[in-house]
């Protein structure tokens, strides 16, 4: 401080001096760390929440929307849509979602995603909350351990979820019907599961369905259930009336499936997960009893088979053992003539006992099931085209006995089926029916009855002569002794009109004066009434002097 | 030009008095004697103050533009914003200047301060020469604009306050909102701390000790 100081400043206060508190540099940088700890700490937290980050392809975004729709499991948030993209190259779109941490196992390999959408079907509505809250992705939270980060997505809820206890079975079919996803499955018309996929084979020849049966009804499927198409209605007419079957009503209109055992037949074990099983058509083809047994059969007919197609059946001694698989007509280049070749299947268990002991037989006499058929041919067996009704013209082949047939041909194998000789039918029946209905003309008794008529015309004309005779003459007496009556009556009559009916007779005299004199004691009668009437006293004190009655 | 440092004289930052600072020890502070407030040249440890309310609103400042700041319901949609996406939603919506005046306010503002504090310490630590009467100025801008950047939080206070119609529009808080407010605060108390006279300290480096400022 060497440079001149103005002296006033000496004046200045000076302060007072406190010993310094040497301690810690300064309280200040608590607060940056303060503000590292709590950043960091919210960094953390964000880190240790986000969960997983999955791609979803689905055909359609529709109702998605970036930062608002969720993902629900259960209808629980688990997760935000952070992206919706076009797959390049591909007509899809590509949502990227974030899960919640805690949501980490959603990302299952068999996880399965969708977007819930309001949906109206037969079968019923679902997804209603959606259309106030917005679509949302659905998730069904998969079983597996893999973690995977990329989904196709369903573009409907999957019908049955991993969460749900129960079994899985596989149903082949020829045909679908109306079923599809989501259709149930009864048991004694309760619906105890319901259809969980269904695809065509990979060869297209049959459907594949996979059902779901939950627990504790997949105990009831056991290895002796029958599976059958339980869809619309079934109706039916015999002998005993209309029958109309069908599970529900919603399976009138959805479709559905049922399941039952047959009678008789054991109850069986569960079934195991993923048993396969065959769809009847109906109730009735599934209650029947399996057909183990089948014999492939050709038939050659050369004659037209209108009428005849495919299922047509097959009659043996009045049963139906069969039908009719294929048709085709062939022609032959030597006789130059069209044939008709018929492939068949006959199912021989049913002809029941006649059956077992046709088997017998075969065992006893050490035959094969082919060398019995020959012998059965050779006996005179023969299939032969009938008509089952004139009227609708149903055809049905019959095998039938033709002892003296025409055509003694051996049994051969042709492409593994059985061929049966045939006899010519169709027109030959008809005309069986028409002599039947002659030899039944035949046999009305035409000269009895003749004979009778004339008996009987005898006699009604010796009765008609007898009348004539003795009837006739007493009646025509009678009739004059009725006219003399007639005169009698008509003389009576006309006394009685002048002594009665004529205004001077007597009679009418007296009565009209009788008329008067009671007209008279009426009119009394009434003013004697008004009388009383007015003056109910004089009953009592009798009549008031001076007062008249009126 | 002499300053009141060279004639050891301070003025008490409680009551304006002005003191000839004498006869202090090497391990004593001085206190005013009038008004009991402690006296110094210069605001104490000022530059480091700055810094660590700097570090601590840079800290801060990025969970509060990272997370929700505000969530609003309005049936039926549902938002969860962040500063940004707020900004960006204005943006989309055609209210560019309320854009611009929410962007400019909470992210351009504090970021810009923290800038302007940390170019200041460092100015000064250096005793930059460089324009001391610009670099005053960009101070007292400072102080005055550094109030409006609370401009959110009063927004999402407000909202959240005044909009609560059930199940059809609400508006709440997020957890942005803290850190928020503890970048303006900070920045705000950070401003507070710089000592504005440090700028014009240059030049005078050879002149009382370091302990004397303090």
């Amino acid at each position: 401080m060497s440079e001149p100081v103005d002296p006033r400043l000496e004046d200045l206060p000076v302060p007072v001096t406190r010993r310094r508190k040497r301690g810690w540099p300064s309280a200040v940088w608590i607060v940056p760390v303060l503000a590292v700890v709590a950043a960091g700490t919210l960094a953390i937290r964000a880190y240790l929440e986000a969960g997983p980050t999955i791609e979803i392809t689905f055909d359609s975004a529709e109702g998605l929307e970036v930062g608002q729709s969720d993902v629900r499991y259960k209808n629980v948030p688990v997760g935000k849509i952070s992206s919706i993209e076009l797959v390049p190259d591909q007509p899809q779109i590509l949502v990227t979602v974030k899960l919640q941490r805690g949501a980490a196992s959603l990302a299952a390999k068999d996880s399965r995603f969708w977007v819930e959408r309001p949906r109206i079907g037969v079968g019923g509505v679902s997804g209603v909350s959606t259309l106030l809250s917005g679509a949302y992705i659905g998730v069904d939270r998969g079983t597996s351990n893999e973690r995977v980060d990329r989904f196709v997505g369903l573009e409907k809820p999957p019908g049955v979820t991993h969460d749900q206890v129960g079994r899985r079975f596989r149903i082949t079919a020829d045909d679908a019907g109306s079923l599809g996803v989501q259709s149930p499955v009864y048991l004694r018309r309760q619906q105890v599961g319901l259809i969980s996929e269904l695809a065509l084979t990979p060869d297209g020849k049959r459907v594949d369905i996979e059902v779901f049966i939950s627990s504790p009804y997949d105990r009831d499927v056991t290895d002796t259930a029958v599976f059958w198409n339980a869809s619309g209605l079934d109706v039916s007419i015999d002998a005993s009336g209309l029958h109309l079957d069908t599970q529900s009503l919603a399976t009138v209109v959805a479709g559905g499936i049922a399941f039952g055992f047959r009678d008789g037949d054991p109850p069986g074990h569960p079934a195991a997960d993923g048993a396969e099983f065959n769809l009847f058509e109906d109730r009735g083809h599934a209650m029947a009893r399996p057909d183990r047994t089948r014999l492939p059969l050709a038939m050659r007919f050369h004659e037209p088979l209108r009428g005849v197609g495919p299922g047509t059946p097959i009659d043996f001694e009045g049963l139906r053992i069969g039908q009719i698989d294929t048709l085709n007509l062939g022609y032959d280049a030597i006789r130059h003539e069209f044939f008709s070749d018929v492939d068949a299947t006959v199912y021989p268990e049913r002809l029941g006992a006649a059956y077992a002991a046709l088997v017998d037989e075969g065992k006893r006499r050490d035959r094969t099931g082919p060398q019995m058929l020959q012998a059965l041919v050779a006996r005179g067996l023969r299939a032969q085209l009938r008509s089952a009704s004139l009227i609708t013209g149903q055809l049905f082949i019959a095998l039938r006995w033709f002892p003296n047939a025409r055509s003694p041909a051996p049994v051969v194998e042709r492409d593994g089926a059985w061929v049966v000789p045939t006899e010519p039918g169709g027109t030959d029946q008809i005309q069986d029916q028409v002599e039947s209905i002659v030899a039944k003309i035949d046999k009305i008794p035409f000269d009895a009855i003749g004979s009778d008529t004339r008996d009987a015309m005898h006699a009604a004309t010796s009765l008609l002569g007898h009348l004539d005779r003795e009837v006739v003459p007493t009646a025509q007496q009678l009739v004059g002794q009725a006219g003399a009556a007639m005169t009698a009556l008509r003389d009576s009559l006309g006394a009685l009109r002048d002594n009665v009916a004529a205004p001077d007779s007597a009679i009418q005299q007296t009565a009209r004066s009788t008329l008067e004199q009671l007209e008279f004691a009426a009119r009394s009668l009434r003013g004697l009434a008004d009388y009383l009437q007015h003056h109910p006293e004089s009953i009592l004190r009798g009549r008031a002097s001076g007062s008249e009655p009126r | 030009m002499i300053r009141g440092v060279d004639l050891q004289l301070a003025s008490c930052h409680g009551c304006d008095l002005v003191i000839r600072m004498r006869g202090i020890g090497r391990d004593a502070s001085a206190v005013c004697p009038r008004c009991d407030a402690p006296v110094r040249f210069r605001k104490r440890n000022a530059r480091s103050h700055v810094l660590a309310l700097g570090v601590a609103a840079a800290a801060l400042y990025f969970p509060a533009n990272a997370l929700t700041i505000m969530y609003t319901e309005q049936f039926p949609e549902r938002r969860a914003d962040t500063i940004l996406s707020g900004v960006k939603f204005l943006w989309d919506r055609g209210s560019w200047a309320l854009a611009a005046i929410v962007f400019t306010a909470s992210i351009l503002v504090p970021v810009l301060k923290l800038g302007a504090l940390g170019f200041l310490v460092i100015s000064t630590t250096r005793h930059w020469a460089w324009r001391p009467r610009a670099r005053t100025r960009l101070y007292r801008v400072l102080e005055v604009i550094g109030h409006w950047s609370m401009l959110d939080v009063f927004v999402v206070a407000l909202l959240a306050a005044v909009v609560q119609l059930g199940q059809f529009a609400r508006v709440s808080p997020g957890p942005a909102v803290l850190p928020f407010a503890g970048v303006v605060i900070l920045t705000m108390l950070a401003s507070a701390s710089f000592d504005a006279r440090a700028i014009w300290d240059q030049g005078w480096d050879r002149g009382p000790g370091r302990g004397a400022y303090e």
